[in-house]
C-alpha cells in the first residue's frame, strides 16, 4: 500500500489500480477479485453494486488495510492521522460495544487517539445532536431503535474528520422511512465537507440516488463490468440530497432499470 | 473544526426518535410494578413448597423412631441449629468455611480469568497449552487433596488451596472462551481507529468478555465450597465440613443436616452477593 503524506488538490483521494485478491488456505485458491482499478476524488460519492458473494466486502477489506491485496495497489492521498489515512469504516452491522453509552461510543476513537479533551466531548454531543439523537447521549445501545444505533455509528464514523468513508451496506438492515432519512443525513455530512464516500450496497435505488457514479462489478472473480455517472436534476426546488427528491428525478428509473440489467446478465453468466 | 452544516432545519426529526423521558418512565413504572408482583409471587410460592415438603417430611418420621434416625426430622435440626447457634459454633464454623472459600474463590478465579484472558494474546500459546488445560481439568479434585494437605499443612492454606484448584480451571476455560469469542468485526473496527493490540484487549476484549466471566464466578460459587469441605473432611479442626464429618461419624444425623442447612445458606448469600455485584458492573445488561 502507498501512502503519500502531502494532500494535493485534484489528485484522487483514494486510487485503487489493478486490485487482485484471491484467498489460499494451502490446499484451495479461492479468486474472488479479478482486476479492478477506480478513482474517488474529494467531495465524490461512488456506490458499488454487485452480486450477492463476488467480492465487495473483501474489497473493502483490502481497501481500508484489514487485508493485504495479493496483486495491484492502493493509493491514498490523505492525511494520516495516528498511524492510519484518515478513513472512516461503517457496516451493516453497527458493532456498538454495548457496555458503552452513545455518546461513549462515538468517542470510542478518540480515546484511542488520545483526544479525549472537552472539545472532543462538544463535537460527540454535537454531533448525535446533528443526527437526531438529542438526549440520548447517555442512553446504552440496548435502549435505541436499529435506526438510531445506526445513527451512533454513524456518528462514531465521522467525528474524526475522515477525508474517505468506506462503508459496506450500512443501512441495509433498516426501515424505508428510517432509510431515507439517515441517507439524506449521510449525504449532506459528506458532501458539506468535501469528503469522499465509497458505499457499497445491494440496493440499486440507494446507489443511483446517494451516488455521483455507480460501478456494477461482475461475479466472482469480479471485475468492473461497467461505470454508469449519475447526472440527476431534480427540479427547480429539489436538492441533490434529498433522496425523495432523487427518486422523483427524470432519468432515475432508467439508471435503476440499466443497472438492474447489467447484473441480471452477470448473475446468468455466473449461473 | 465543524460537523457539518447539515440537518438542522431541512431534515425533520426522525419520526423513530421519540422524548426520551416522561412517556418512557410512565409505561416503565408500570412494567417494573409487575415485575414485583411476580417477584412476590415466586417467592411466596417457593416458601409455601419448602413449608409442604418440611410439613410431610416432619409427620413422616414424627412416630418412626427408626425414620427420624436415619433421616433426621425438621424440628430435630432446627433444635440442633439453635443450640448450634447459641454455643456459637454454627457462626464459628460457617465464618471458617466461609474465609476459605471466598479466599480460594478470589484466588482461582483471579489466576483463572486473568490467564484466560491473557491466552486470547497469542493463539500459538493458547494452542500448545489447551491439551494441558483439559487434562487439569479432567482430574477429580478430590484426588488431590492426600497431596495438598502434605504440601499446605492442615491449616487454613491447604483449605483455601482445595477451593482454589476447584476454581481455576473453570474460570480459565470460561474466561478464555470469553476473550476468543468477540465479534471480529469490532476488532477490525478498533483496527481502522488505528487501537494497538493492549488497546483492543483493554477495551474491547476484556469487557466482552464480562458475560461470560461472570457464568463462571457464579459456577464456581459451588466448586470453591465443595473444594473447601473436601479439605476439611481431610484434616480439620473447624468449619461446616468439620462439623458435618464429626456429626457423622458420630450418627447423629439431624446435626449432620443442621450443618449442611448451614452449607446452603452460605452457599446461597455468596451467591446473591456474586449476582449484586454481576449487575453493579455491567448496568448496561437489561436483562439483570
Ligand atoms: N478468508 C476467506 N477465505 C476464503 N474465501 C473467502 C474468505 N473471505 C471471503 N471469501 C469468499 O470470497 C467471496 C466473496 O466474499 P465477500 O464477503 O467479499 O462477498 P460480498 O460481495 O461482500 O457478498 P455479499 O453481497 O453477500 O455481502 C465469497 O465467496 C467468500 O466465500
Ligand atoms: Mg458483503
Amino acid at each position: 500500500m502507498i501512502m503519500s503524506g502531502s494532500a494535493t488538490g485534484t489528485a484522487p483521494k483514494l486510487s485503487a489500480r489493478n486490485l487482485a485478491m484471491t484467498f489460499d488456505d494451502g490446499t484451495t485458491r479461492v479468486p474472488v477479485i479479478g482486476d479492478v482499478s477506480f478513482d474517488l476524488h474529494a467531495g465524490e460519492i461512488v456506490a458499488i453494486v454487485g452480486p450477492s458473494g463476488c467480492g465487495k466486502t473483501t474489497m473493502l477489506n483490502v481497501i481500508s488495510g484489514l487485508l493485504a491485496p495479493t496483486g495491484g495497489e492502493v493509493a491514498w492521498n490523505v492525511e494520516m492521522a495516528h498511524r492510519r489515512p484518515r478513513i472512516g469504516y461503517m457496516l451493516q452491522k453497527d458493532l456498538l460495544f454495548p457496555w458503552r453509552t452513545a455518546k461513549a461510543n462515538v468517542m470510542l476513537g478518540m480515546e484511542i487517539r488520545r483526544n479525549t479533551g472537552a472539545e472532543a466531548h462538544n463535537k460527540a454531543r454535537a454531533l448525535l445532536d446533528q443526527l437526531g439523537l438529542h438526549g440520548f447521549a447517555d442512553h446504552y445501545p440496548s435502549t435505541l431503535s436499529g435506526g438510531m444505533r445506526q445513527r451512533v455509528a454513524l456518528a462514531r464514523t465521522l467525528i474524526h474528520d475522515p477525508e474517505v468513508l468506506l462503508f459496506d451496506e450500512p443501512f441495509a438492515a433498516l426501515d424505508f422511512q428510517t432509510k431515507l432519512l439517515i441517507e439524506s443525513d449521510t449525504v449532506r455530512l459528506v458532501r458539506s465537507e468535501g469528503r469522499a464516500l465509497l458505499l457499497i450496497t445491494h440496493d440499486i435505488e440507494e446507489a443511483v440516488s446517494m451516488a455521483d457514479r455507480v460501478i456494477v462489478l461482475t461475479g466472482r472473480p469480479t471485475r468492473i463490468r461497467s461505470t454508469y455517472t449519475i447526472d440527476l436534476h431534480p427540479g427547480a426546488a429539489g436538492d441533490r440530497n434529498d433522496m425523495i427528491a432523487a427518486r422523483e428525478a427524470p432519468g432515475f428509473s432508467a439508471y435503476v432499470k440499466q443497472i438492474w440489467r447489467d447484473l441480471d446478465v452477470g448473475r446468468e453468466r455466473a449461473a | 473544526m465543524s460537523v457539518g452544516t447539515a440537518s438542522t432545519e431541512a431534515a425533520a426529526p426522525p419520526a423513530e426518535v421519540a422524548p426520551p423521558a416522561e412517556a418512557a418512565s410512565r409505561t416503565g413504572n408500570a412494567v417494573r410494578r409487575r415485575a414485583r408482583r411476580t417477584r412476590l409471587l415466586v417467592l411466596l410460592t417457593q416458601l409455601a413448597l419448602l413449608a409442604v415438603l418440611l410439613g410431610l417430611w416432619e409427620y413422616a418420621t414424627y412416630a418412626d423412631r427408626q425414620a427420624a434416625f436415619m433421616f433426621g426430622r425438621p424440628t430435630a435440626i432446627f433444635g440442633f441449629l439453635v443450640t448450634m447457634a447459641s454455643d456459637g459454633s454454627l457462626f464459628r464454623d460457617t465464618w471458617v468455611t466461609g474465609m476459605e472459600t471466598v479466599l480460594g474463590f478470589v484466588v482461582g478465579n483471579v489466576l483463572g480469568t486473568v490467564l484466560g484472558l491473557a491466552l486470547w494474546y497469542s493463539p500459538f500459546v493458547s494452542r500448545v497449552v489447551s491439551p494441558f488445560v483439559v487434562a487439569l481439568g479432567s482430574i477429580p479434585i478430590i484426588a488431590l487433596a492426600p497431596m495438598v494437605i502434605i504440601w499446605f499443612g492442615t491449616g487454613l492454606a491447604s483449605k483455601i488451596a482445595m477451593a482454589t484448584l476447584s476454581v481455576v480451571v473453570v474460570a480459565l476455560v470460561t474466561s478464555y472462551k470469553g476473550a476468543t469469542s468477540v465479534d471480529p468485526d469490532q476488532i477490525n473496527l478498533m483496527r481502522t481507529l488505528g487501537a494497538r493490540k493492549w488497546q483492543i484487549f483493554n477495551r474491547l476484549v476484556v469487557p466482552a468478555s464480562l458475560t461470560d466471566i461472570f457464568a463462571g464466578l457464579k459456577l464456581t460459587v459451588g466448586f470453591a465450597l465443595i473444594g473447601a469441605i473436601i479439605g476439611e473432611f481431610m484434616s480439620s479442626s473447624e468449619g461446616l465440613g468439620h462439623a458435618i464429618f464429626k456429626a457423622g461419624s458420630l450418627y447423629i444425623i439431624p446435626k449432620v443436616l443442621a450443618s449442611l442447612v448451614a452449607t446452603i445458606a452460605l452457599a446461597l448469600a455468596l451467591t446473591f452477593v456474586v449476582g449484586k455485584l454481576e449487575k453493579r458492573l455491567m448496568p448496561w445488561r437489561r436483562d439483570l
